[in-house]
């Protein structure tokens, strides 16, 4: 029933100073617990379980783990930092990345290189986009002037009341993404019948 | 054999194996190299193989502990740890770029065409600027639309110089082994990121702390990484000095982060001269120098080197600070004139006469200076003032001042029932 922890990590809480209050009172409670319960109950051995009722129940219920309540404790530790090192040292955490001189250089060269070539990416995208933008507003520009009706044609094509009334527009329905679907179009697709 | 040579051994020849046997592609200088056995080292080591290798050790691959007592012993130290000696010995010696990883070389031929770019777009720039300096005013649309165009171009063309040569891993790892040539922009690029990044913010912050921005000059902008030295001993902005240490005037390393060269004044000033009968504090001027050339390449400036007919105007008199004043600081500001002109040194030696009560801020305006590099240092009662007084003549030597005691408060009776 009780939860015993490893010996190896048992020590490390002790060299870390890492109270097991948690751990340690809970079971302890429950049999003191558990233990009053049975005294109740038998009264033959009544005196010799309260007295030891009363032995354990003073240390079980302290809140103060036993290392803080030592007077050369030192002073008080942040619990944060002892978890930090508590990990930072542990056997199982792997060793920091170290690299030689030339290795590293290594490392950055490609480093900067990947950042390069991703920033030559974007501009491509901002710049293809800028085109495609122009392009639209070129066509529209000559719709508008060139059409020879005086704009009618552009004017009718720029209205935009009703849009939303009879259905929502089908590319708001998923999120947008540069090209098609490796896919294409699912020609097996039905709407769902009752 | 040494330890660890022996142990190193097997793995080594091991890689080299695996080295030469996977890379056929490989192009190296020797193509020997990859013949398994035969190295461009030992090919290098036969031909001056006269003498044998215990008789002169090199000290880049020496790794037998009594051969490097023997080095030590000629006064030569072996280079980098025997480890490493150890494994320069069955290196391969393939340069940086030509090292075979993959990614490594499909990244550098990213940044290898980036660069390309680069430089194109630098000569384009450079004959655009051409061709608008060819134009007339009028051509151009104005005196002001021109100049502020150029101004542009040419400030685009050293960002474009800087980026060509940034990600190149040789500059990095010259610059990092401080090899760096300041002529070129990316080194002076890279200096100056790395002064901003610690060594600036230190000066600022010791200058506006300790009160010399208001006080001797109204603002400064440092630009100059300036390093002072008393004798061999490197002073950190702010350092009390040894009196003795500052009877000798300092030696300075003025780095400059732009190209071309500037003439500099150089002053140094007190603005902590006590002053017993207007109960206050007086300025002096320590040093002062005009028409300092410096640059990004001709960085060491000696102070007692400069030429006295057409440099110095106040040579360098020893800091003192009288027993029971308070610490001295002494403000050593770089000026930057006016257009990198020279001043008239016969002028400003008549003009100049007097060290006391000289303002940094009156110099600044009368010949149209620019503060553009600062440093401090500060001095204060020790054992040795004393002598140092005595042996520039210092009149009050004698004297040890003392604050005036405050007034005293008038006599007021308690309340002593409020205290109970």
């Amino acid at each position: 029933m009780r939860t015993t922890l490893s010996p190896v990590l048992a020590s490390l809480a002790n060299v870390f100073r890492i109270p097991l209050s948690q751990t340690a009172s809970r079971p302890a409670a429950a049999a003191a617990a558990l233990s009053r319960f049975n005294g109740n109950s038998s009264s033959s051995n009544s005196n010799s379980s309260s007295s030891n009722n009363s032995t354990t129940s003073s240390r079980q219920f302290s809140t103060t783990s036993a290392m803080a309540k030592r007077k050369n404790a030192g002073p008080a530790r942040d619990k944060r930092i002892t978890m930090i090192r508590y990990f930072l040292h542990h056997p199982l955490t792997p060793r920091p990345l170290r690299f030689s001189r030339t290795r590293f250089l290594r490392h950055w060269t490609i480093h900067r290189a990947w950042h390069l070539y991703q920033a030559q990416r974007r501009r491509a995208e901002t710049l293809e986009l800028e085109r495609q933008w122009h392009a639209m507003r070129a066509a529209c520009e000559e719709l508008r002037t060139g059409a020879g009706d005086g704009g009618k044609l552009f004017r009718k094509s720029m209205i935009k009341t009703g849009i939303f009334k009879d259905l929502f527009p089908i590319e708001y329905a998923r999120l947008q993404t540069e090209g098609p679907s490796r896919e294409g179009w699912n020609h097996e697709w039905k709407a769902f019948k009752k | 054999m040494a330890h660890c040579e022996r142990a190193s051994k097997p793995l080594l020849q091991c890689l080299q194996k695996t080295y030469t046997k996977g890379l056929p592609g490989l192009q190296l200088q020797s193509t020997r190299a990859f013949q398994s056995t035969a190295l461009a080292r030992e090919e290098a080591q036969t031909e001056t193989r006269s003498q044998p290798f215990y008789k002169a050790p090199d000290p880049a691959t020496v790794s037998n502990p009594r051969l490097e007592r023997k080095l030590l012993r000629q006064g030569v130290a072996p280079i980098g740890s025997r480890r490493r000696r150890v494994a320069l010995q069955d290196s391969l010696n393939i340069p940086f770029e030509q090292l075979p990883y993959q990614c490594f070389q499909e990244a550098r031929k990213i940044l290898v065409a980036d660069r390309e770019e680069k430089l194109r777009e630098i000569t384009s720039m450079r004959e655009k600027i051409s061709r608008l300096e060819g134009l007339s005013t009028e051509q151009a649309g104005g005196e002001q639309v021109k100049k502020s165009k150029l101004r542009a171009m040419e400030l685009h063309l050293e960002h474009l110089k800087i980026q060509a040569d940034i990600n190149d891993p040789l500059v990095k790892k010259k610059f990092e082994d401080g090899l760096g040539d300041m002529s070129k922009p990316i080194y002076r690029f890279l200096a100056d990121r790395k002064w901003r990044e610690y060594r600036r913010k230190i000066l600022v912050q010791r200058i506006t702390q300790m009160k010399v921005i208001p006080d001797v000059i109204p603002h400064c902008d440092p630009t100059l990484d300036t390093k002072l030295y008393f004798g061999r001993r490197q002073i950190q902005p702010g350092e009390f000095v040894d009196s003795k240490l500052s009877t000798e005037a300092p030696k300075l390393n003025v780095q400059m982060f732009e190209g071309g060269e500037k003439l500099v004044t150089i002053a140094v000033v007190d603005p902590d001269v006590p002053n017993v009968e207007t109960d206050g504090f007086d300025f002096k001027m320590h040093y002062l120098a005009v028409n300092v050339p410096i640059s990004a390449v001709n960085t060491k400036v000696d102070l007692s080197q400069l030429s006295t007919e057409s440099q110095v105007v106040f040579p360098w008199a020893p800091p003192v600070a009288q027993k029971g004043s308070p610490y001295h600081r002494l403000a050593m500001i770089i000026f930057e004139q006016k257009e990198s002109k020279a001043l008239d040194f016969a002028a400003v030696k008549a003009k100049e006469t007097a060290r006391e009560n000289l303002l940094a801020r009156a110099l600044e305006s009368r010949y149209q200076l620019k503060p553009i590099g600062a440093h401090l240092f500060r001095t204060q009662w020790d054992e040795s003032m004393y002598e140092v007084m005595k042996s520039i003549g210092f009149a009050d030597a004698e004297i040890e001042l003392r604050r005036a005691p405050a007034e005293r408060l008038p006599y007021k009776r308690r309340n002593t029932a409020n205290m109970r």
